[in-house]
């Protein structure tokens, strides 16, 4: 899996290039509008990230650009929080997906592999993790074949945790994504906590493993020990 | 009360005043003067009295000099050796058919060898009216002089102080994010325009600040994120590492502040727009609904407290608003209500025709209520709240006009916005 970091901040592009390697992708990341240009032109990217506010140009140009070569790639777009026009104008020339700044690499992650899970209509559309296996588009999970009935969150839970297997998850990204801006409303960590007792009691009891595990204070690990 | 009003007032005070001693002191005067002249007439007339007396012949009993004027002439047997005196006396007149007032001299003399008492009466009637007279000059001018006082003062206020209308009206049309600069105005009062000069300076100044400081914030507000994304995602890798559990506590509590500090700056940008009127677009926003949706999104979160939410529709108000600003103001009002309050506690929407009502329960607030929309006003241990939801709601009704007033009895916090 291909994916390009377009963005002229190096300690974030060092940042997104490092997490997403670990997670079995292959990065290239480059800092101005047009060495993307060039880049686009010379290679097939699986997910391409694409930051709106570049020096020479406008991150817009590159999406432009892609669709004119009808391209395959996913695009996610990456911008400063409530720039509404940014996001609209992105999606509207066909931006799959759209994150604002900060962001959590977590999120990040869950997004390139949403974005990638959408453009390749093929048949290996499941996630697997050991007995454990996600039909994303029919929000199904099985564990060693049998289906595993959850709710809307902890199903959301469970992908997110797949997604971003064997790393550190802070309870603070989990709960922008399963409540987005919502999340400070209310103490959500505690209800992090209940969703995730609900969801290793129903993985359970149908004979799976507790892969969940606590990092004290911080967050929490999908990890096969 | 108006300045004029309080000139006119004091003017014609004063007025009253200097007219009512001066007429006084004048009547007196002029009484005085008057009176003088009179007996000095009578004086004379007795002295031409005399002297006729002693030049002709003939007497007469009664003379008349003047009309009304009488003569009397009594023959007494010896000298009365009188001093001439005066009196005044009340007597009818024939010619106005009344009693009127007369004075008369008395005096002796002696001619044709026989002694005489003499008496001149004259009436007081002239002089009487004379006085009359001039107080009734005197009664008229000072109303004349109050009148005319009342409208030059009118006169003058509306033309001489209308500049100073004018930049009292521009001041109070004054808003510092949409400045607009003070008429110049056309007047020949120096303190008008030195008044217009210093405010002009004041407000060139006032401008300067605001723009530096705008500028600023949304430099800073911008600046901001890039640092604060790498200290974000700087964290989350260290996160990853084989470290130690305190140590990763530490990395802990450094992502936590950073997304503190990215919600904060962003909470600040938006009030920053909000300044600068980048939320223009408007579209027409069913209340009803839009509640209704965003409560539904939030189902859970009030769930976590246990809150019972109660919903009254009494009408269904179609606002114009910008959408982002419906969402902030709405998703702010909720998260106050569900932040503040107690577990099993109860949140009241209640959506009226002009009003929206957000009632919640909750414990007293330790912060003053007219404090409450100020940035960075919050009651209480909650420090997880970045303390500008409220001054956000009010920044977004403010741009709106609408009315915003909080109260808080029987541990029921009310917020209440009309529009």
């Amino acid at each position: 899996m291909n994916v390009l970091i377009i963005e002229d901040e190096k300690a974030l592009a060092e940042n997104m290039v490092s997490y997403l390697d670990h997670s079995g992708y292959h990065c290239e990341w480059v800092d101005n509008l047009n060495s993307a240009q060039e880049k686009i032109w010379s290679y097939s990217y699986d997910c391409i990230i694409v930051d709106i506010t570049l020096p020479d140009g406008s991150g817009l140009d590159v999406i432009q650009r892609l669709k004119t070569m009808k391209s395959k790639s996913g695009i996610i777009i990456v911008s400063a929080k409530n720039s509404t026009e940014d996001k609209i104008a992105g999606l509207d020339i066909g931006a799959d997906d759209y994150i604002t700044k900060p962001f959590d690499l977590s999120e990040l992650n869950a997004r390139i592999k949403s974005v990638i899970r959408r453009r390749s209509f093929d048949a290996q559309n499941e996630i697997t993790f050991q007995e454990i296996t996600i039909f994303p588009y029919d929000h199904l999970v099985t564990i060693s074949g049998k289906p595993l009935n959850l709710t809307k969150k902890e199903f959301d839970l469970l992908l997110y945790f797949v997604s971003n297997k064997s790393r550190v998850i802070t309870k603070e990204s989990i709960a922008e994504h399963l409540w987005g801006d919502d999340m400070d409303m209310a103490d959500s960590f505690d209800f992090i906590y209940s969703h995730l007792k609900n969801l290793r009691k129903k993985i359970e009891e149908i004979g799976g493993n507790d892969y969940i595990q606590t990092v004290y204070g911080i967050g929490y690990k999908f990890i096969k020990e | 009360m108006k300045l004029v009003n309080i000139a006119n007032r004091n003017y014609i005070i004063t007025l009253i005043l200097v007219f009512v001693v001066g007429s006084i002191v004048g009547y007196f005067v002029l009484k005085s003067i008057v009176n003088k002249e009179f007996n000095e007439k009578l004086f004379a007339e007795k002295d031409q009295l005399i002297y006729e007396l002693h030049t002709f012949e003939e007497l007469k009993a009664n003379y008349y000099l003047n009309i009304g004027d009488k003569i009397q002439l009594d023959e007494v047997d010896r000298d009365p050796d009188i001093t001439p005196i005066l009196s005044d006396t009340v007597m009818y007149d024939k010619f106005e058919k009344k009693k009127l007032p007369f004075r008369t001299l008395t005096f002796s003399d002696k001619f044709q060898g026989k002694f005489y008492l003499v008496r001149i009466t004259k009436s007081l009637m002239s002089n009487n009216d004379l006085m009359k007279g001039i107080t009734e000059i005197m009664v008229i001018v000072v109303l004349l002089l109050s009148l005319s006082l009342i409208v030059v003062n009118r006169f003058l206020s509306k033309k001489i102080w209308s500049p100073f209308h004018q930049i009292l009206s521009d001041l109070n049309e004054f808003k510092i994010s949409k400045p607009v600069p003070l008429s110049t105005i056309d007047t020949t009062v120096d303190e008008f325009r030195e008044l217009q000069n210093a405010l002009n300076s004041m407000i060139d100044k006032s401008i300067r600040d605001y723009q530096n400081l705008k500028e600023y914030t949304e430099n800073t507000s911008h600046e901001i994120q890039t640092p604060l994304a790498i200290i974000r995602n700087k964290s989350e890798m260290l996160l990853q590492e084989p470290l130690s559990k305190k140590q990763l506590t530490e990395i802990g509590k450094i992502y936590e502040a950073s997304g503190r500090l990215s919600r904060l700056k962003e909470g600040l940008s938006i009030l920053t727009k909000i300044d600068n009127e980048q939320f223009v677009d408007a579209e027409f926003i069913h209340l009803k609904k839009f509640i209704k949706k965003k409560l539904s999104n939030v189902e859970e979160l009030v769930g976590i407290k246990n809150l019972t939410v109660t919903t009254k529709f009494l009408a269904n108000p179609i606002l114009e608003l910008n959408n982002d600003l419906a969402y902030i103001l709405i998703t702010n009002l909720l998260s106050n209500a569900i932040k503040h309050n107690v577990e099993n506690g109860e949140i009241k929407i209640t959506v009226k025709s002009s009003e929206l009502l957000f009632e919640n329960t909750g414990l007293d607030l330790k912060i003053p209520t007219e404090e409450l929309f100020d940035r960075f006003k919050r009651s209480g241990k909650n420090i997880e709240s970045i303390g500008l939801g409220l001054s956000l709601v009010k920044r977004i009704t403010d741009y709106y006009h609408m009315q915003i007033s909080y109260s808080y009895s029987n541990q029921w916090h009310v917020i209440k916005i009309q529009y």
